[in-house]
């Protein structure tokens, strides 16, 4: 494991498969990345966590990692409200979904992904999660002292 | 006459009997001249000592000429050569000529040239029974044939076999032949047709009828009028003849208007109207003519395939629904499955006995192969799907070079050979076409004989006898293991696989794609095969329109 500190920095998981959150924190923890976590289990949830950021009641968060299905509202809606914050809107965010089918992708990066991440069946694909999110995290924030 | 003797012995008696004698003869006398002049006697028949002696009467035949002259009937006399020696006005007016170029013509001169041996046997019949008719034709200045009845009589005069021929014009009779005809077929069509056919006046009275008009009304309409018999709406608004007559002075035309008519007890009836106005001679409107036709059955029988058309497509979208669905969400636990499972392998390895670890691998593969079945299912529901864009055409060539690019490793590694001849322009999307040629060719490098496998696409418009122009049908043909012809029809199936104990990897999903790829346009995909002969896959798609190739 691998260890360095972008531990200051918050990431948002948007995520109603607990399965699905523990396994993306193991893909954090594999690739050493011990940020702040926090977990919306619905998109309604989600949007209100940036209502709340766009008020100034919250920090924003540094990355979202979102997955398509979720319930209340989808992750396409949580996408566009994202874009549309004043104090978050370029933030870097992962898509994540079951399914990969090219109208899914597509859709997305219309909407503003940054990236799409079709989740894998196998434990060593999913870990590679962890690497996307650390050269997200590079990219935007430098390599933390 | 005279008697001698009387004039030697004079007495009263015999005086009276002189003067009685000499009155009758006068009066006889008399008689004979007014005859003559009345022109009832053609000849005198004089008795003198020599015998009776007949004196024939110039001007006699004066009354004669002038009938012929002024009869209606055409007539000519004619020599034994037929040769015209007279001809009355009509007969020239008949035939458009005047009286003078008549006489001295050659009579076959005037005669329709196919009747000409018609009037020959007519003369030889009068010739030997003195008389003959028929019914033939004329031809006048211009060659317009005319309908006549000849009557042929024979004159013999003076030891010369002469003929008078008399002509009836029968043009006014063959006319009113026709329109009784006429006639007679509108009142079949009025009595048979199918259609409910009604002649109305300007007042809306219907004057003419067909029987099926009776039939659709349920009651006699004749002199009925017509908004009573027939009360008829049009798009919930009164269809009557006032409507009807400022429509077509609109300049509206009424042809096929879709009309309802319901009766009192409730039923109703969907008609088509159509309406032509009639007019007189002077352009003046004397009435309509309107056709109902009953439609009441072919309207019940397109709601009901429209009602189904929509059921089964409602039922078709609603299957396509709970396919995807039911596949997409059934993967997501499965994946997780799959990542647990194999994450307890890997975590707890030392910690487990050495035969769980061989179940946790079973537990894997199953959890891997189930998603693999999942994911080749919501292909195959997807596999159908029209891609947004314009309409589909797609260079089948080009398709073909990319699908062998996808297979340049295992074409290297199997030492295959894979030809192509010159291939069409299809009206299919890419994705589609794409599909197809990566599932033939893949299963062709696939199922291998021993032998270095050979595959060869080829095309070639489709002549079959079904109605399958404008079809192209392609065939990829290749050396492999073949196919049993007892399975030809089974390997288009769902999950259908011919070959157990994973000797070949796949769920058995590609040619069930193709099938229903080939089958959205239309086209059809079968099997010619043998075992152990190799296969050739032969499908048809549509050409693209107005292709020039």
């Amino acid at each position: 494991m691998k260890r360095d500190s972008l531990e200051q920095l918050s990431l948002l998981v948007v995520e109603d498969s607990p399965a699905d959150v523990f396994l993306v924190r193991e893909a954090l923890k594999e690739e050493g990345l011990s940020c702040h976590i926090k977990i919306a289990d619905d998109g309604e949830k989600a949007i209100l966590m940036l209502d709340d950021v766009d008020a100034g009641d919250q920090d924003a968060p540094n990355l979202l990692l979102v997955d398509l299905n979720v319930p209340r509202q989808n992750g396409e809606q949580v996408l566009e409200r994202l874009r549309r914050s004043p104090r978050c809107g370029t933030t870097p965010v992962v898509m994540m979904s079951t399914s990969d089918t090219a109208v899914e992708r597509k859709r997305a990066f219309e909407l503003g992904a940054t990236e799409y991440f079709c989740k894998p069946s196998t434990v060593a694909e999913f870990m590679q999660l962890g690497r996307l999110v650390r050269t997200l995290l590079e990219e935007r924030y430098g390599t933390a002292a | 006459m005279t008697q001698a003797s009387d004039w030697e012995n004079p007495t009263l008696a015999s005086e009276q009997y002189k003067i009685g004698d000499l009155l009758s003869r006068l009066w006889e006398a008399e008689e004979t001249i007014r005859a003559i002049y009345a022109g009832e006697a053609d000849a005198v028949v004089v008795n003198s000592p020599s015998g009776p002696r007949v004196y024939t009467l110039e001007g006699a035949d004066h009354p004669f000429r002038v009938m012929v002259e002024q009869m209606h009937e055409g007539t000519v006399t004619l020599d034994p050569n037929r040769l015209v020696l007279y001809s009355n006005p009509q007969f020239a007016a008949l035939i458009g000529a005047a009286s003078e170029s008549v006489a001295g013509s050659d009579f076959d001169r005037f005669l329709a040239p196919a009747d000409a041996t018609l009037f020959a046997g007519l003369i030889e019949a009068a010739v030997a029974g003195g008389h003959s008719s028929g019914e033939l034709h004329l031809c006048d200045a211009n060659d317009a044939t005319i309908p006549v009845r000849l009557s042929v009589t024979l004159l013999d005069v003076a030891g010369m076999q002469n003929l008078c021929v008399i002509a009836s014009d029968l043009r006014e009779q063959r006319r009113n032949e026709a329109i009784l005809k006429e006639e007679r077929l509108s009142r079949l069509i009025l009595e048979q047709a199918a259609e409910a056919i009604v002649v109305i006046d300007p007042q809306g009275v219907i004057v003419r009828r067909s029987e099926s008009a009776n039939l659709l009304a349920r009651k006699p309409v004749l002199m009925e009028l017509f908004d009573t018999a027939f009360p008829l709406t049009a798009a919930g608004i009164r269809l009557d003849t006032d409507r009807i007559l400022a429509a077509m002075r609109a300049g509206e035309k009424i042809t096929g208007v879709e009309a309802q008519m319901a009766r009192p007890e409730g039923e109703t009836f969907a008609l088509l109207l159509s309406a032509s106005p009639l007019s007189s001679d002077g352009n003046e409107l004397v009435g309509l003519v309107i056709t109902l036709t009953d439609i009441t059955e072919r309207k019940r029988a397109e709601e009901a395939l429209a009602t189904q058309a929509d059921q089964l497509a409602r039922s078709n979208s609603d299957l396509q629904q709970f396919a995807y669905s039911a596949s997409h969400d059934l993967r997501e636990p499965l994946r997780q499955l799959a990542v647990f499972t194999e994450l307890l392998q890997t975590r707890y390895q030392d910690k487990l006995a050495a035969e769980a670890g061989l179940l946790i691998e079973h537990a894997v593969n199953s959890a891997h192969r189930m998603e693999g079945l999942i994911k080749d299912l919501l292909a195959y529901t997807q596999a159908a799907d029209a891609p947004q864009g314009p309409t589909a055409c797609t260079d089948a060539n080009e398709i073909w070079r990319k699908t062998i690019a996808t297979f340049e490793t295992k074409i290297t590694q199997s030492g295959a050979r894979v030809d192509c001849d010159p291939l069409p322009v299809l009206a299919v999307h890419e994705v589609h076409l794409t599909q197809l040629f990566q599932n033939l060719i893949g299963n062709a490098l696939k199922y291998r004989s021993q032998e270095p496998p050979r595959i060869h696409i080829s095309a070639e418009r489709n002549t079959s006898a079904e109605r399958n122009e404008g079809l192209w049908k392609i065939t990829v043909a290749d050396n492999g293991i073949g196919i049993d012809p007892a399975y030809k029809n089974q390997v288009f199936g769902i999950f259908q696989r011919l070959h157990g104990g994973g000797r070949y990897s796949g769920s058995g999903i590609g040619l069930a794609i193709c099938q229903k790829i080939v089958q959205r346009y239309g086209g059809r995909i079968w099997v010619e095969s043998e075992l152990g002969r190799g296969s050739r896959f032969m499908f048809t798609l549509p050409e693209k329109k107005n292709e020039a190739r």
